[in-house]
């Protein structure tokens, strides 16, 4: 390349830098990779910090369970690759305390456990925890608050656990991965690892779960995962990371991150609308100069290197900008939710920074392509015929490189083809739309603009004059008010369901073991004392035994699998049996029919969830035998239900029809919410029930509450910022737009038209292509979110009509505003100013 | 220098081809001056146009200092542009984010002249603005814009000179200078000089006229200036 046409691209380059020509496209690219940057490093780190905060629910980045001791040489391998371990040996078994005994959840740790969150302890039983250092040592034991109840012991007491006498010295609060079950949760006893052997409960016959905590670099776990893995026997073992948590909170978090990435996708396309807008208008500003240069003597070749040059230095400086600003919005943001949202800055991360450059580039270059290659063929006799404008002109391969390259971006920094797939296909369907709409309204445009010249019909005679533009220009309307739509209604909805899960009381206590003649007397105290209770459910505990006839194992029920979903416990050696005639709330029948079709004579009847149903292979018209005491119960599934997991309260993967239990002694299990200023009423309040088993599930509640409220600012925060990023995009098209116009506002001025004549006929056209364009938006934004709920974030899609309305009217206010905010500065200028621009 | 011969041109309409040139021939000898004169629309600026290799004749011949120009493709033809071709337009066709200093620089740097910058500022001189090198178009007037694309011309000492009523943006005053300036730089580098125009006394100072009706070019109306 001569260095002449380097010169002149760095000459045309500063200049219209110094000039404020190249502000739009430098604007654009510059928005797009400090929009891209921030978000994804904000939410990169975000992710980071939701996946430390869930970590704390299995109390590491990876957890082996197995039935067996595992083998010293895994747990020095794991030291050799970098991470830290941590043991845990649990069993059930009884504690004896002067003359009571009870069963408990009994937890032998080392010293370093937990790896990830931390065990609370209170001053005394049932007082509000705050977490401490380190784990019981030798000879210690820190047992929890109802154990204190059971046994009638005080701290500094010994009791037994197995053969060993160990002194009781902290009241536990939590352990992070304590489990969370309303059924069968026995309180927690945690002690040293060197006392188990003492205790004498882990020998043979008895059964122990063995777990192995895993902490370190993910690329670390990732290689020791690969060497553990062969060895690993599924029978024995199971490898378990923070992903697989099925919990609330694991949920919430995969949903949130989907969210972020869903937005940094929008925030990719919004960006690659606002370059292709701007790139557009880059290159129709050039075609005078690119005829002079030609006419003069410039070969095609010449041209091409100046102009590739130029974008070059223009698409440079744009990421260099972009990134300096996107580093500063993320550090801003995140100083701002500091209080908030635990979010580290500590860790550089790279990868938002490639996919920033990347997009900032890529969308440079494709975007940029097509208005280049009108660019380069400007006709030279353009000097002496100023309407000839490029000989160039398809649509076609516009709309290919455009499409094709935002479908890549979004294939390849998603790597999910379903949600780009969804966008892509929604956007597809939108324009085509787009492009039905605009040349009804030129038809339309033909009935409304008739009549005598006002403001009205200069609109519509616009829009039908230049319907190709304003197609264009439609287009890109629609897209960033729907790509604002769909983040927006997203976020609210997805924000409504976690809130919905944790409505203001919400239970925060359990009781369980409540006998039938305590029933009524506890809903009289309850109501004497202002407690709001929930239903009762009767309860009895059946062994799940055969399934038409034949027996099944009881370790296909994964009876040690004590992860938090909720219930599941129930289906352990022993299932909790409950019985009603009416359908509990977040119950779904999927298959069959409820059990209230059921007639004297017809064999009894059980109802199934279904998740579980699949796991056993149980179907409609199976009998299921239990063992209940010395009895045998068969019943026949007459339905199988879907369980909402999400609710708060009691759920069964067993509901009997009443018949089939009326010779059992049940006992009642319910819930209530009691306000944190009554908190400390619970002790006196439980008194007169001592036998009655008490669950406070507050530091769960509060645990999961955070962890929402969290997501949910992140989530906000997020909107925010593709709602930033979509504004200014909007402002460049009218920008842009307002240029085009600059030639037909110069002449009516020169005709003498008023001001007020020009400035409401640009927004009327502004309105009109706002409502437009929001209710293609409100359209398209139905049609994707119906897709993306549905098959992406597994919700439930929902129509939202106010939008048919909020879009539109929104469209028109903030487009017909921009517009006429445009229209004012160019009127501001004297006519004579106007018609040298235009020259 | 240029010699036509039954050069014609035929555009695509919605209605069908039409012909905007009749078959026209004639002759320009090396440094004469002629104005191509006619109403409006009669094709003057079509001509003048595919004599200045700006777009290609439908059929027929051009030979521009020899070279035929209707064999060339653009790329050719750019080239012979630059070697051979200046041209001034009325609306000035100043490259706005240049500096005139830059404008005049600029087909000297295009067509690899040694020291473009000191050949710009000496005919900057010559067209009296070296006081306005670093003003950009729009901080000029009209008259001093059309002096920049004068001297923009005549920088690399073309053969051919075309120039589209040149000063149909200007006023009287300014139109004075302007014609002076590009008479005189014409005289001086002796220069062939084409130009299109509507001012009867601007044509009048050129050599010979061609007078364009409805796409033909009159035998009758070709006369010697006398």
């Amino acid at each position: 390349m001569k260095s002449v046409t380097l010169q002149l691209a760095w000459r045309l380059f500063r200049h219209e830098a110094r000039r404020g020509e190249l502000t739009i496209i430098l604007f654009a690219i510059i928005l797009s990779v400090a929009s891209v940057l921030s978000l994804s490093l904000f939410s990169e780190r975000l992710q980071q910090a939701l996946t430390d905060r869930s970590a704390e629910f299995i109390a590491a980045d990876r957890r082996l369970n197995s039935r067996h001791p595992v083998e010293q040489t895994w747990v020095d391998e794991a030291v050799n690759y970098g991470l830290q371990t941590a043991q845990q040996v649990s069993t059930r078994s009884m504690v004896f305390g002067g003359n009571e005994m009870a069963l408990s959840d009994l937890r032998a740790v080392n010293q370093d456990y937990p790896l990830k969150g931390a065990i609370t302890v209170a001053p005394q039983p049932f007082a509000s925890a705050s977490a401490v250092d380190g784990a019981p040592q030798a000879g210690e034991v820190w047992i929890d608050s109802r154990l204190f109840q059971l046994l009638d012991v005080e701290l500094g007491d010994t009791i037994f656990v197995g053969d060993a006498p160990l002194t009781v010295t902290q009241v536990l609060g939590e352990i992070p991965d304590a489990g969370f079950s309303v059924f069968n949760t026995d309180p927690i006893v945690l002690m040293s690892m060197q006392d188990l052997a003492a205790t004498n409960v882990a020998g043979p016959g008895s059964r122990v779960n063995y777990k192995t905590y895993y902490t370190g670099e993910a690329s670390a776990l990732e290689d020791y995962y690969d060497w553990l893995r062969p060895q690993l026997n599924d029978e024995v073992h199971y490898w378990m990371s923070v992903e697989d948590d099925e919990s609330q909170i694991g949920r919430a978090v995969a949903r949130a991150e989907r969210y972020f990435l869903l937005a940094s996708l929008l925030a990719i396309v919004l960006a690659a609308v606002s370059i292709a807008v701007a790139a557009q208008r880059y290159s129709q500003r050039h075609f005078d100069p690119v005829a002079i240069m030609k006419t003069i003597g410039a070969t095609k070749r010449q041209i091409q290197q100046i102009y590739v040059l130029q974008i070059t230095f223009i698409t440079l400086l744009g990421i260099f900008v972009g990134a300096v600003l996107g580093v500063g919005i993320q550090q801003l943001v995140v100083t701002a939710l500091g209080d908030a949202v635990e979010v580290s800055l500590s860790v550089w991360h790279w990868r938002p920074l490639v996919i920033a450059l990347f997009t900032g580039s890529l969308c440079a270059l494709m975007f940029s392509l097509y208005p280049l290659m009108q660019l380069f063929s400007v006709p030279p006799l353009r000097v002496l015929r100023r309407d000839m404008n490029a000989s160039l002109s398809s649509r076609t391969l516009q709309f290919a490189a455009a499409g094709g390259a935002i479908f890549l971006l979004m294939w390849a920094y998603s790597s999910d083809l379903m949600v780009s797939a969804i966008l892509f296909v929604s956007g597809i369907v939108l324009i085509a739309g787009l492009l039905a709409v605009t040349m009804g309204l030129i038809v339309l445009g033909r009935k409304l603009g008739g009549g005598a010249i006002g403001p009205w019909q200069l609109a519509w005679a616009r829009i039908r004059r230049r319907a190709m533009d304003n197609s264009v220009q439609l287009i890109s309307f629609s897209v960033t008010i729907m790509l604002l739509l769909v983040v927006l209604v997203m976020r609210n909805d997805m924000i409504a369901q976690w809130r919905a899960q944790l409505p203001e009381g919400t239970p925060n206590y359990f009781v369980s073991n409540v006998t039938e003649q305590q029933r009524p007397e506890l809903i009289a105290h309850f109501d004497a004392n202002n407690v709001q209770h929930d239903d009762f459910f009767p309860v009895v505990r059946g062994r799940f035994v055969a399934i038409n006839d034949e027996r099944i194992r009881t370790e296909v029920t994964k009876e040690d699998d004590e992860e938090p979903r909720e219930g599941r416990d129930g289906l352990g050696r022993e299932a909790n049996l409950t019985w009603d005639l009416e359908l509990q709330t977040g119950n779904v029948i999927k298959q069959g029919r409820w059990l209230d079709a059921w007639q004297p004579g017809m064999p009894d009847e059980v109802s199934v969830e279904s998740e579980v149903a699949q796991r056993l292979d149980i179907n409609l018209g199976d009998t299921l035998t239990f063992n209940v005491g010395s009895e045998i119960i068969t019943v026949t599934v007459t339905s199988l239900r879907e369980v909402d997991w999400q609710t708060m309260q009691p759920n069964f993967f067993f509901v009997l029809h009443p018949e089939a239990m009326k010779n059992y002694a049940a006992t009642y299990i319910t819930s209530f919410h009691l306000d944190e200023s009554r908190k400390s009423e619970i002790t006196r309040l439980m008194m007169p029930f001592a036998s009655v088993t008490l669950f406070d599930v507050d530091a769960r509640i509060n645990q999961l509450r955070d962890v929402v409220d969290q997501v949910s600012l992140a989530v906000e925060f997020i909107l925010i910022l593709v709602l930033a990023a979509g504004s200014l995009v909007l402002i460049a098209q009218v920008q842009a737009s307002m240029d085009e116009r600059q030639q037909e506002l110069a002449i009516l001025r020169t005709l003498g038209a008023k001001g007020s004549l020009i400035r409401l006929s640009v927004v009327y056209e502004f309105i009109i292509i706002g409502v437009v364009a929001g209710f293609m938006a409100a359209v398209a934004n139905e049609f994707s979110l119906w897709l993306l709920q549905s098959q992406v974030f597994q919700m439930e899609a929902s129509i939202h009509w106010e939008y048919w309305l909020i879009a539109p009217a929104a469209g028109a206010i903030v487009v017909g505003i921009l517009g006429a905010l445009g229209c004012w500065r160019l009127l501001a200028l004297n006519t004579g100013t106007l018609l040298r621009k235009m020259v | 220098m240029i010699e036509t011969k039954a050069i014609t041109k035929t555009v695509s309409t919605s209605e069908g081809e039409l012909q905007i040139l009749q078959p026209i021939s004639f002759h320009v000898k090396a440094g004469e001056s002629i104005a191509i004169v006619g109403a409006s629309g009669s094709g003057k600026s079509t001509l003048l146009g595919l004599l200045a290799g700006l777009d290609e004749v439908s059929s027929g011949e051009i030979m521009l200092d020899g070279q035929p120009l209707h064999t060339m493709d653009e790329e050719k033809r750019a080239r012979l542009r630059g070697e051979k071709v200046g041209f001034i337009f009325q609306s000035f066709m100043l490259v706005q984010s240049l500096t005139a200093l830059e404008n005049i620089m600029l087909p000297a740097e295009i067509n690899g002249l040694k020291n473009p910058r000191e050949k710009a500022l000496e005919i900057l001189q010559q067209v009296g603005l070296g006081h306005r090198a670093h003003h950009y178009p729009n901080q000029l007037s009209g008259g001093e814009q059309q002096r920049v694309a004068i001297a923009r011309a005549f920088i690399t000492q073309p053969k051919i000179l075309f120039a589209d009523e040149p000063t149909g943006n200007l006023d009287a005053a300014n139109s004075d200078k302007v014609e002076a300036l590009l008479f005189k730089l014409n005289k001086d580098n002796n220069t062939t000089l084409v130009l299109v125009t509507h001012d009867t006394e601007l044509a009048n100072k050129c050599a010979r006229q061609l007078h364009m009706q409805a796409g033909q070019l009159s035998e009758s109306s070709l006369r010697e200036a006398s």
